[in-house]
């Protein structure tokens, strides 16, 4: 296998607009009204990601521990800052919270797979280490703002039996812990299932990328079985730390439930 | 004085806009009802002597000790809160009976006892055969409103908050329950607060009267 990178020229880059037309044409039909979201995130993609390429050969050429550290920050921050727009039950989002938990998840996964399975030379190697905390990040974040979400939309529907639960003398935990579970579960379950279908209903994005670069197939899914357990352990962690700290602040000091939990959604 | 609050002032509503300060004390044995026009604050009162709402100032004391001494699950057990709304939990009327034990606070003080369930359902008039295997999502308004009232008693309070509990029963059954509760509250160390809109306290041997006034 010594097939390389097939290169895509300005010009064949150019015909991609092919592809916007007919999404575009569909839209245009059946008045979908999605026209001017469809021009605008065309031009974001390739905006974006043309800059993002540029920076990472420059990112990648320097290659300095210190820059990475910097570039996977941010990029927890940004992931923290979207996952709000996911989570419509929850009236106040905890950035600093989201922030927290992704960069513990994030770094305890991805630290184990550079330090202990990929060991790349230097460990902190650029190429290596920025796009698999990424993708780490990306799932990351869906799983906590989803566990989030569950967690305020589920204490809000049972907030009288909690509330009971209250009246018995339970303490905040033990009448929330059954809706953590709940809200755990859902921030986990879309990764577990992914587990089970993998490569059976779809080849994943990262694996794709690595056959179409010309690497062995086989070596591409030793690959993507640890970009999927990462995850797997990422979110797992990234879900309890968010959960774990945000139930406690449906409650007041004195352990009785807030009132905009009682209340309707504003 | 058994349980009395002091000038206890609180809001009312989302814009928080009306304060109402209220004042009332229950012997042993006896029963504050609770009287006023709908929206009064009857019960965000009780709500607040339950400690589940937070109030602007004032004190609660029980059996002479201050609300601010005991922590908040130790209290809310003592004082005990029935929702208007029968809370009921998946299950059936046994688990339903006997969820408040599976809080901390209450197992420290006493275990699920069966038989001291089924003389309350008894007395409530749901002793029929099997009830208690009886899924308790099916149970009808008057039947929730009554097992709500055995498990409250099961946990065992000092002071048993009551917000129209009577309001889903008729005739019989709310007979019943004002004789489960007048026994209940013979033993010592016990009294009740209730709210109620109708002449509910002919029922009653001892009560007192707190008005609410708009």
């Amino acid at each position: 296998m010594d097939t390389a990178v097939i290169p895509i020229s300005n010009l064949q880059l150019a015909f991609t607009v092919l592809l916007v037309l007919i999404a575009g044409g569909i839209s245009a039909f059946l008045r979908l009204g999605l026209l001017r979201a469809l021009v605008w995130g065309t031009v974001r993609t390739f905006v974006q990601l043309t800059l993002v390429g540029y920076a990472l050969v420059y990112i990648f050429k320097i290659n300095n521990f210190w820059l990475v550290l910097a570039v996977i920050t941010l990029m927890c921050y940004v992931a923290a800052k979207t996952a709000v727009k996911r989570t419509p039950n929850v009236p106040d989002y905890p950035t600093a919270l989201a922030f927290l938990s992704l960069l513990a998840s994030t770094y305890l996964a991805g630290s184990i797979v550079t330090g202990l399975i990929i060991t790349p030379d230097p460990w902190y190697e650029a190429r290596i280490v920025i796009p698999i905390f990424g993708m780490i990040l990306g799932n990351t974040m869906n799983g906590i703002a989803l566990s989030l979400d569950r967690l305020y939309s589920e204490v809000r529907s049972r907030a009288a039996e909690i509330e009971a639960r209250l009246t018995f003398g339970a303490t905040p935990w033990e009448a929330a812990h059954s809706t953590v579970r709940e809200a755990l579960r859902a921030g986990m379950t879309p990764t577990i299932n992914s587990l089970m279908v993998v490569g059976l209903v779809s080849l994943p994005g990262m694996m794709t990328g690595q056959i179409l670069g010309g690497a062995d197939p086989r070596d591409a899914v030793r690959y993507q079985i640890v970009v999927m357990l990462m995850i797997t352990a990422a979110v797992a962690t990234g879900c309890l730390i968010m959960v774990g700290f945000s139930y406690r602040k449906l409650f007041d000091r004195d352990g009785a439930l807030q009132p905009f939990v009682r209340q309707s959604r504003k | 004085m058994l349980f009395n609050f002091v000038h206890l002032s609180y809001t009312l509503g989302t814009d928080r806009i009306r304060e109402v300060t209220v004042s009332g004390s229950v012997d042993g044995g006896a029963v504050l009802v609770v009287r006023g026009p709908s929206g009064a604050g009857k019960s965000t009162l009780l709500r607040i002597l339950a400690r589940l709402q937070t109030c602007i100032s004032g004190e609660v004391l029980l059996k002479g000790r201050s609300w601010r001494e005991i922590p908040g699950t130790e209290w809310r057990s003592e004082v005990h809160y029935m929702a208007q709304k029968p809370v009921i939990f998946d299950g059936s009327v046994a688990d339903n009976l006997a969820v408040p034990f599976e809080s901390r606070v209450l197992r420290e003080k006493k275990c699920f006892d069966r038989e001291q369930a089924k003389a309350y359902l008894e007395g409530l008039m749901l002793s029929t055969p099997g009830f208690m295997q009886q899924d308790a999502r099916t149970l009808s308004g008057g039947e929730a409103a009554r097992l709500v009232f055995a498990r409250a008693l099961l946990v065992g309070p000092s002071v048993l908050l009551l917000d129209e509990p009577a309001a889903p029963l008729d005739g019989k059954s709310r007979e019943a329950f004002y004789r489960v509760l007048t026994g209940w509250l013979k033993s010592s160390g016990r009294v009740a607060v209730l709210v109620s809109h109708d002449g509910d306290h002919k029922y009653l041997e001892r009560f007192s009267f707190l008005d609410i006034t708009v």
